[in-house]
């Protein structure tokens, strides 16, 4: 009689990806040029910039970097002079291209391994967000097999099909105390798979311009039997049943590329790019939980992204025959509209700046490193369904090193 | 050697990136025209910090005011002192402790009965038991005093009446003359907040309109009038919030006579109806059959439905007939409770009546909990609502607030503050506070 029902105290993580989580640190000759490389040839990472530019490559590679990030926010929350700052640690994306084709054929063979989306946040356990979000780990790794063809002298073509292998770790506060007051919570922690493909076109103009297209596919990465596991006061365990697990797709969305690539003199190369990343997607994020319970249901969270855009540019000058050196910068709009903002990634428009500087330290061995800056912009916003209101602004900053053996 | 230096170089730029921090720079806070450096907060049991059926010190030491002092702290606020029970004492006066569960999902509560700062029981002829507690010396912000009316304020005998105030009085009852208002007026202030009023309607509601009486609407007017004026005396500012609606706390939502039915009809399916004693009007009561908009209290007994009772017409169910009703004391029914309404939105209308006359800021606690209960609110990712312990809002006792509710009332009242002095005491994070503590 004196029933009470244990009201959906949700555990609905509300997991985003975002334009944040869009890394594409694909090269670092690439990102020492502002992130440029769909319309210019430069490495083995036009696997990944243009897979239709491949075939284009004057020699063979074998090559691997590594772009240590470190994303830094902050959070205001609304009426107050609290400023909530993301720990420090380092995300590692990473790249590694193995590009083959017997001399002077008209076919190179590619093989890619990169992480185009990925992000880690660590809000801590006491900050004011802390029941919408603690922590995330995301990782997603793409494994792209690769064929390049050159139809002409002036035009190649080429695609590619795409294995991702992805991974989750996301912890939240629940607000159940226990007897002494701390909260409860949630984990969500899994790896899943999706598949794609991507295509590439690559020319050159009689003008000298190079213009490469490309297309990346959309990749639902479906986990399907991820840890759920819920830390609650022992009366309320029997309401988050464990073992459990959950399973939740995620539309890792398309992108659309066209980049141009000037040559003003042998020693300069001139790029420019424009994506437009089909994030619209992204309707709903959903968990659903293998056992649920009057207080553990699926969830639901409406995330109505929007396309978005970014514009990028960069240059690169060979000082000498052995030393280049790049910049770039560029722009990028947000995918989140207003009141949808979460900490996951507080997406916001962004602009960036790149330096980089290649050398070859062999002959057939060139050593590149870059360095990106980028901002967010403070953007104030309240979120429609946790309420949490305040401002956000965020710093990366992401040093980079690769290695690349050419022959 | 020139690799290494560039390793060198790496490493501390890494550093480096480590050490900058991101940073939102907020207009520093300011107490715009009004002067903040001794703040008092007159008040019943929700100011003193009451909650799970008790005032104890974990309780106590997350009271609204005990928040809104501290965040004034940083717009020239002093400090902000609390006559706090000793941590030798730390249980106070005993208060419910939530132990468990039935298999019903009904909750066990058991009372919290040692470390108690009890310190005797005094009987009052005419009045009955007064339980006294450990006497407290020492500064006072904080003058929420448990169980007072605004009817209290400027009645002499009151410390010898009411264990809470004469814990903070120097003498010893029966001896106590010092009025409420004389007591908080005895030192300089420079602003207050003011949260009495409640109990006027609230001790009549929860005894079921049967054990206590609403405060005289005229009374209620002529005595909130000499509040104000004389805490205003001296041009200081200050804060108050209007009376809930009693309607609005889980105290008088849980138990519901729908939901007893049903039990009765499990047993029995030809249980038709709940019979309460009703009030017809003056102090006329009769009984009838109870419907929804009757209001079953939290602490009502529901084992005794159906227990017989000797009546001139022989053994009868309690509660399941005409002849047996629920008692009077148990239910708030639909007449009571239009008449606490009235009362309430009278004592309300001149609250803000004279907190406009003063130029004070109001916090309207009808409205938003009101509010709260027709709609919930979502609070930094945490779903709050006027449910009994898994709202979050209020703690066992069905009436009082839990820390995450304190907490809440606190932001508003410094929300108000704010826009009517035009200052910028921060708000309080909410997520630092927690709702009922489950074992």
């Amino acid at each position: 009689m004196r029933k009470i029902l244990l009201l959906v105290l949700t555990a609905a993580p509300l997991l985003a990806f975002s334009q944040g989580f869009q890394v594409n640190l694909g090269g670092q000759k690439q990102i020492g040029m502002g992130h440029t490389g769909t319309g210019i040839v430069q490495d083995g990472a036009s696997v990944f910039f243009n897979p239709g530019a491949v075939a284009m490559l004057p020699e063979n590679y074998i090559q691997g970097g590594i772009s240590p990030l470190l994303f830094k926010s902050v959070f205001n929350p609304a009426g107050t002079s609290i400023q909530n700052h993301t720990s420090n640690k380092v995300a590692t994306p990473f790249h590694a291209y193995a590009v083959w084709g017997p001399k002077s054929s008209f076919w190179k063979l590619g093989l890619g391994v990169y992480t185009p989306f990925g992000g880690l946040t660590d809000w801590g356990n006491t900050w004011q967000g802390k029941y919408v979000l603690e922590s995330l780990d995301l990782k997603a790794i793409y494994i792209q097999p690769t064929l390049s063809i050159k139809l002409a002298d002036w035009m190649s073509i080429g695609g590619g099909f795409v294995y991702n292998h992805g991974s989750v770790d996301l912890t939240r506060a629940i607000p159940l105390a226990n007897s002494s007051g701390d909260p409860g919570q949630a984990r969500l922690k899994g790896g899943g798979k999706g598949y794609g493909w991507n295509a590439g076109v690559y020319f050159k103009t009689e003008a000298g311009i190079t213009i490469g297209i490309t297309h990346r596919s959309q990749v639902n990465t479906t986990i399907s039997a991820g840890n759920a596991i819920f830390t609650v006061p022992a009366s309320l365990q029997s309401s988050f049943p464990q073992p459990n697990t959950f399973s939740s797709t995620i539309p890792l969305p398309a992108t659309n590329s066209i980049g141009f690539g000037f040559y003003p003199s042998s020693k300069w190369i001139l790029a420019m790019d424009v994506n437009l990343v089909n994030w619209d997607s992204y309707k709903t994020l959903s968990f659903d939980y293998k056992n649920n319970t009057a207080v553990l249901q699926d969830t639901h969270s409406a995330r109505n992204y929007q396309q978005a855009f970014s514009l990028r540019g960069g240059a690169q000058y060979k000082a000498t025959d052995k030393l280049a050196l790049r910049f770039g910068g560029g722009y990028g709009g947000t995918a989140v509209l207003d009141g949808y903002v979460t900490p996951e990634v507080p997406d916001a428009n962004r602009v960036y700046g790149t330096l980089g500087l290649g050398y070859t330290v062999a002959k057939r061995l060139d050593i590149d490193i870059s360095f990106e800056y980028e901002h967010l912009m403070k953007r104030t916003q309240t979120n429609i369904e946790s309420q949490l209101s305040g401002t956000f602004k965020t710093d990366v900053y992401i040093p980079g090193i690769s290695l690349a053996y050419h022959w | 050697m020139k690799t290494f230096k560039l390793h060198i170089y790496i490493v501390a730029g890494l550093l480096l990136l480590g050490a900058c921090k991101p940073e939102i720079h907020t207009p520093k806070p300011s107490a715009g025209s009004v002067d903040f450096s001794r703040y008092i907060a007159l008040g019943n049991s929700l100011t003193a910090g009451y909650a799970d059926g008790g005032l104890y010190l974990a309780g106590q030491q997350v009271s609204y005011p005990s928040i809104i002092g501290k965040q004034m702290q940083s717009v020239g606020g002093g400090a902000f002192t609390q006559p706090l029970f000793s941590t030798a004492q730390a249980n106070g006066s005993g208060y419910l402790s939530l132990t468990g569960f039935n298999a019903d999902g009904t909750p066990i509560t058991t009372p919290v009965t040692t470390n108690l700062a009890v310190r005797g029981l005094l009987p009052v002829p005419g009045f009955g038991n007064v339980t006294l507690y450990t006497k407290y010396t020492g500064d006072i912000n904080n003058y929420g005093v448990p169980g007072i009316k605004l009817m209290h304020i400027t009645y002499a005998p009151y410390g010898n009446l009411n264990g809470y105030f004469e814990r903070l009085l120097p003498g010893n009852a029966p001896t106590n003359s010092t009025t409420y208002l004389d007591f908080v007026m005895s030192k300089p202030f420079t602003f207050f907040s003011n949260w009495l009023g409640n109990n006027d309607a609230l001790s009549y509601a929860t005894s079921g309109g049967a054990g206590d009486v609403l405060t005289d609407k005229n009374t209620f007017a002529a005595l909130y009038n000499v509040l104000i004026n004389t805490l205003t005396a001296k041009g200081q500012k200050g804060v108050v919030a209007t009376v809930p609606d009693v309607t609005s706390i889980p105290y008088f939502n849980t138990i519901t006579v729908s939901a007893i039915l049903a039990g009765v009809q499990k047993a029995n399916p030809n249980a038709k109806a709940l019979y309460i004693n009703a009030l017809v009007s003056g102090s006329t009561y009769a009984p009838r059959v109870a419907t929804p908009n009757d209001l079953i209290v939290l602490t009502f007994p529901t084992s005794k439905i159906g227990q017989l009772v000797a009546t001139p017409v022989g053994n009868l169910p309690y509660g399941l007939t005409p002849y047996t009703p629920i008692d009077n004391q148990y239910v708030l029914d639909e007449k009571e409770v239009a008449l606490t309404g009235d009362y309430v939105t009278s004592y309300n209308t001149t609250i803000k009546s004279v907190a406009a006359a003063k130029g004070l800021a109001v916090f309207d606690a009808y409205t938003f909990l009101q509010n709260i209960k027709l709609n919930g609110m979502v609070v930094d990712g945490v779903s709050v609502n006027s449910n009994y312990i898994s709202g979050g809002l209020f703690s066992l006792d069905g009436v009082h607030l839990t820390p995450r509710g304190y907490a809440i009332v606190a932001n508003e009242f410094i929300k108000a503050i704010n826009d009517k002095y035009n200052s910028s005491i921060p708000q309080v994070n909410i997520s630092d506070y927690n709702g009922v503590k489950f074992p």
